[in-house]
């Protein structure tokens, strides 16, 4: 296919076939190294927290919590709310970037799906935890039971339910089809018996065949156009937790778009931040070059820029809709008690994000990482000014009041997050990080020696 | 060698005056028969907010792509340019509109004197001075950058510099952006304010994917005329089958939005907002459920096959289609407030005014079309869109 | 596959392209063509339909629809009608959400599924691998010899498009 000579590479250093195999699946070869150990040490300590603050909610209940009678959902909700949202780059990266022939995700879909499946998982702990009963879990399901009871199809909290099982469970089996070829490779390179019949047995059997492929790329196609709507509809719904109550502060129109927006920005900003350390730890930046960053910039001034119009929108319509109660929570949240979150979540997601303007900013590394950082920081605040402003002063004053978490409630975060860089630092041993067959499919059509190459 | 250069003959101009004609006796007969004011203001801000919109799609959709560094589009990104033309002339129909006694017919909040006591709150926004600044500041930027846009690009096709490609994005990105705000702005100005009380924050957003399935729709149905009149060869399959999966996609984004606006509203059930899908639903059933069915369930249905994002004969009719639909979309959004459920309806006068706008816009873009080669050869993307071809 | 063959590769997709296009002219029977990854046009090559997995996704997700909506409507209207909120029995705006979850969950599952089953493809699947370096860069053909024994042909035909590595299965 032809490509235009102005446009930028996508693979660097003149690259063929086998060269792209060795590259990538080297990281999974040989002995971690220091930086993985002393990684994943870090994230059991974190995790070994978690499990600790796990114990004792389970064990002491929901009291071990800062939560009190106005301010029902604190951190919980906000961590929830927080990874979903994460979650939500790997799928759009794959399926909504596939779809808009993309090709620069070729190099990061994989790294960034498997983000999304861990950050679900850390995601859908937090709801399982607020009800207290972490082994009474299962009664979110509809099942048949002997109460003849069903489960109230009327609250969005079930709608959540579905959502996130669906989202988990279509990304999980995207991803792996996506894995399968790959895993062929890591097959066919095994050294050892062990191993080969490990993925032998992964690989589904893999061949390579024409046919196959040819299936396999209408398989993934088709899942991507399924996948799209349903990154949308997974923030959707987390927003009509909010949106569909009668609080001011939650009851708002745009929070369905908006939500999957921020939502799409916090989970690029994750991925940055994990990818400009990987692609450095694990020697692929001929793979995921500034070009690639530089892209992934583009998508967080989209998405910032249109968190910001909604941020102003609603503060706007506060005024406008002539609510007092509408204008008292958004003048709380800017000026009350909580400014100082609020503002964080102003600075980090409006302002500091509009810096990749510059084209110097966002080609380079180093301001990349630490924007990053900041959107993660004020996506996080983002949530947290949402969820606790909104409800510690309601409509009765006598019970305005003011929540802070307790250390089980910073347990539960850290540990997730430990769970989180766990299970990252094992998928990098574990599978491929990066798309083989994708990359040698865009490998000729963007690789380095592109305007050199012709076979015909 | 294909025809590049669009000759506007003397037939289609016979034929867009004709249309223009229809729609000056529309108005005549509106006045001879009597019809309220309300309903001939209301009508002829309809249709001038509907073709500008669709022009600063039309704009948009070179735009866009232009900062998005795509290829492909830049076949039939002439026809984008070409439809930003009608901004200018939809905007001094709407001010006439306003200055000819258009404001107290339409906007509620403009009797000054008989405010209840939210609109008097809502004065520091909703007030003329203020809403006419606004209105020359959208117009200004808009008219501004359209001609900015339409005359770089022509630069770039004439020397292909890259430096003109450059500037172009440069001038794109700071239309995505202006445009951004200026859509949601003006949709509340415009529209919203008709139902002063009312007020929903993704009201701005829900008329900008309207506008922008109805636009990119519109770009498909003057590409098929074109090549039905014998120009634009270059366009094939490929190029067609995208703007159809565009349709497709963009019919289903607006549904998304009109469904979380609606179910927010409808399970909050709180009064001073479901009053207004209440009266939608109440007096104007037919047309909130054709809404739904035009604009969502039809395209959904018929562009689902891929095949059928291929050719002409399903692409045009769903396209009209959209068209037509998204027109009644504006006019649930409308007429309820400020016509009222006794005296609005759809008859010659709503019909023969838009076709009355359509002839004009037509008129508009094919002018503009027979000004410039209708091919951008020296576009950098230009090669890539010929040969390009996808498997989905 | 039960039936000699002959097997041989060639270093780049294009070659591939070509090679097999001359093997089509001359009438032989390619069996398979292994590939690192999916090379474009072969599809077309090859003379292979479109798929019909578009359909399987199709009434997958209509079916997963209709169980999401029916199967809400009759817990609300029949098996255990509740009154929450005010809310009407059969409330079809609060049923959407978790009707199109399950479309989405149906559609994508049935079309997974069947591409494995389809395939014979799934954990401990026992396929035929010719050659362990077509994952990597090798573009392999699989040229099924007649039953009257047309190796000399198949030989002569690969040879001349380039092709290296020929081996026989038997």
């Amino acid at each position: 296919m032809y490509v235009s000579p102005i446009r930028e590479p996508l693979i660097r250093g003149e690259k063929n076939y086998s060269q792209v195999t060795k590259d990538i699946l080297a990281p999974m070869a040989g002995k971690p190294s220091i930086y993985w150990y002393l990684g994943i040490s870090l994230a059991l300590i974190a995790l070994v927290f978690g499990a600790w603050a796990t114990y004792q909610t389970v064990y002491y209940g929901i009291g071990t919590w800062g939560l009190n009678k106005t301010v029902g959902w604190g951190w919980g909700i906000t961590n929830f709310v927080w990874w979903v949202g994460i979650g939500h780059a790997g799928t759009f990266i794959s399926a909504i970037l596939l779809l808009f022939r993309q090709k620069w995700r070729t190099s990061i879909n994989r790294s960034a799906e498997a983000m999304t499946l861990i950050a679900i998982a850390c995601a859908g702990f937090f709801p399982l935890i607020h009800m207290g009963r972490l082994l009474l879990g299962f009664f979110i399901f509809p099942y048949p039971n002997t109460r003849a009871l069903w489960v109230n199809f009327n609250s969005p909290l079930l709608w959540d339910v579905f959502a996130i099982s669906t989202y988990f469970a279509v990304s999980l089996i995207f991803w792996y089809v996506g894995l399968i070829p790959d895993l062929g490779t890591v097959r066919d390179k095994a050294k050892t018996k062990i191993r080969k019949a490990i993925y032998s047995f992964l690989s589904f059997g893999w061949t390579g065949s024409a046919k196959h492929w040819s299936r396999h790329e209408t398989v993934s196609l088709i899942l991507a156009g399924l996948a799209a709507p349903l990154v949308l509809s997974v923030h959707t719904i987390v927003s009509f937790d909010f949106a569909t109550s009668v609080i001011p502060g939650w009851h708002t129109t745009i929070f369905p778009p908006y939500f999957v927006s921020g939502a799409v920005f916090s989970g690029f900003a994750m991925v940055l931040t994990l990818l400009i350390v990987a692609r450095k730890a694990l020697n692929l930046e001929e793979y995921i070059t500034v070009t690639h960053i530089e892209s992934m910039n583009k998508v967080i001034i989209l998405t910032g820029s249109i968190v910001g119009i909604a941020y102003i929108t609603e503060f706007f319509m506060a005024w406008y809709s002539g609510v007092e109660y509408e204008q008292y929570a958004f003048m709380n949240r800017a000026f009350g008690p909580y400014a100082w979150a609020y503002w964080i979540m102003m600075t980090c997601n409006v302002v500091t994000p509009q810096l990749f303007w510059f084209k110097k900013i966002r080609t380079s590394l180093v301001a990349t990482f630490i924007i990053s950082i900041f959107v993660n920081i004020g996506m996080w605040f983002e949530r947290f000014v949402i969820v606790v402003t909104s409800l510690h002063r309601d409509f009765l004053p006598s019970s305005w009041t003011m929540y802070s978490p307790s250390l089980v409630e910073v347990g539960l975060y850290v540990g997730t997050i430990g769970l989180f860089f766990t299970l990252f630092l094992l998928f990098i041993r574990v599978f491929p990080v990066i798309a083989i067959a994708e990359v040698k499919s865009v490998l000729k059509s963007s690789g380095d020696h592109k305007k050199t190459a012709h076979h015909e | 060698m294909e025809n590049t250069t669009f000759k506007l003959t003397k037939n289609l101009k016979m034929a867009g005056i004709a249309m223009v004609v229809i729609g000056l006796l529309a108005l005549v007969y509106g006045w001879i028969a009597g019809l309220e004011a309300e309903r001939i203001y209301a009508n002829l801000h309809l249709n001038s907010f509907y073709f500008v919109s669709l022009g600063l799609i039309g704009l948009f959709f070179v735009a866009v792509h232009a900062i998005a560094e795509s290829g492909w589009q830049v076949s039939m990104q002439r026809v984008g340019e070409a439809m930003s033309l009608f901004i200018p002339v939809g905007g001094i129909i709407m001010l006439i509109v306003f200055l000819s006694g258009g404001m107290s017919h339409l906007f509620e909040w403009t009797h000054e004197d008989h405010l209840d006591h939210i609109l008097i709150k809502k004065v520091p926004y909703l007030n003329q001075p203020f809403f006419y600044v606004r209105f020359f500041v959208f117009f200004a930027g808009w008219v501004l950058l359209a001609w900015l846009i339409r005359k770089t690009s022509r630069q770039l096709d004439m020397n292909g510099d890259i430096q003109y490609f450059h500037r172009l994005r440069k001038y794109s990105a700071f239309y995505v952006v202006f445009l951004a705000i200026t859509s949601v702005v003006s949709s509340w100005d415009w529209l919203m304010s008709i139902d002063a009380h009312w007020f929903s924050t993704l009201y701005g957003w829900y008329v900008f994917s309207s506008m922008l399935v109805t636009g990119f729709s519109m770009i498909v149905i003057f590409v098929f005329v074109l090549q039905r009149m014998g120009y634009m060869k270059h366009v094939n399959d490929e190029h067609i089958h995208d703007m159809g999966k565009y349709m497709f996609g963009l019919s289903i984004f607006w549904a998304y939005l009109w469904f979380s606006q609606y179910m927010l509203i409808w399970y909050a059930n709180i009064p001073e907002e479901t009053i207004y899908f209440y009266e939608r639903l109440k007096y104007f059933d037919t047309v909130f459920y054709f809404n739904l069915i035009v604009n969502f369930a039809i395209p959904f249905l018929l562009l689902m096959p891929r095949n059928a994002k291929r050719v002409y004969w399903v692409i045009i009719p769903v396209a009209v289609l959209i068209f037509i639909g998204h027109w009644v979309d504006l006019y649930q959004l409308i007429m309820p407030g400020a016509v009222g459920h006794e005296a609005a309806g759809i008859g010659f006068l709503e019909i023969g005014t838009t076709i009355g706008f359509l002839g004009l816009f037509m008129l508009a873009t094919f002018w503009r079309l027979s000004k410039v080669p209708l091919v951008p050869k020296n576009h950098p993307f230009y090669e890539e869109s010929l040969h390009y071809h996808t498997n989905y | 596959m039960n039936k000699d063959y002959i097997t041989a590769y060639y270093n780049d997709e294009d070659e591939l392209l070509k090679a097999v296009r001359q093997l089509k002219e001359k009438g032989l029977e390619i069996l398979d063509v292994l590939t690192p990854f999916p090379v474009h046009g072969l599809d077309k090559v090859l003379g292979m339909r479109r798929s019909r997995l578009t359909r399987v996704a199709f009434w997958g997700g209509a079916v997963g629809a209709a169980v999401g909506f029916f199967f809400q409507a009759w817990v609300f209207t029949e098996g255990y009608p509740l009154n929450f909120g005010g809310k009407p029995f059969f409330a079809v705006p609060s049923f959407m959400p978790v009707t199109f979850e399950l479309a989405v969950l149906f559609a994508a599952f049935s079309m997974v599924f069947a591409f494995l089953i389809y395939f014979k493809l799934g954990p401990g699947a026992k396929t035929v691998i010719h050659d362990e370096r077509i994952t990597d860069d090798r573009f392999l053909v699989v040229v099924g010899i007649r039953k009257e024994g047309n190796q000399q042909e198949i030989e002569q035909a690969l040879k001349e498009t380039g092709a290296e590595g020929i081996k026989h299965n038997a």
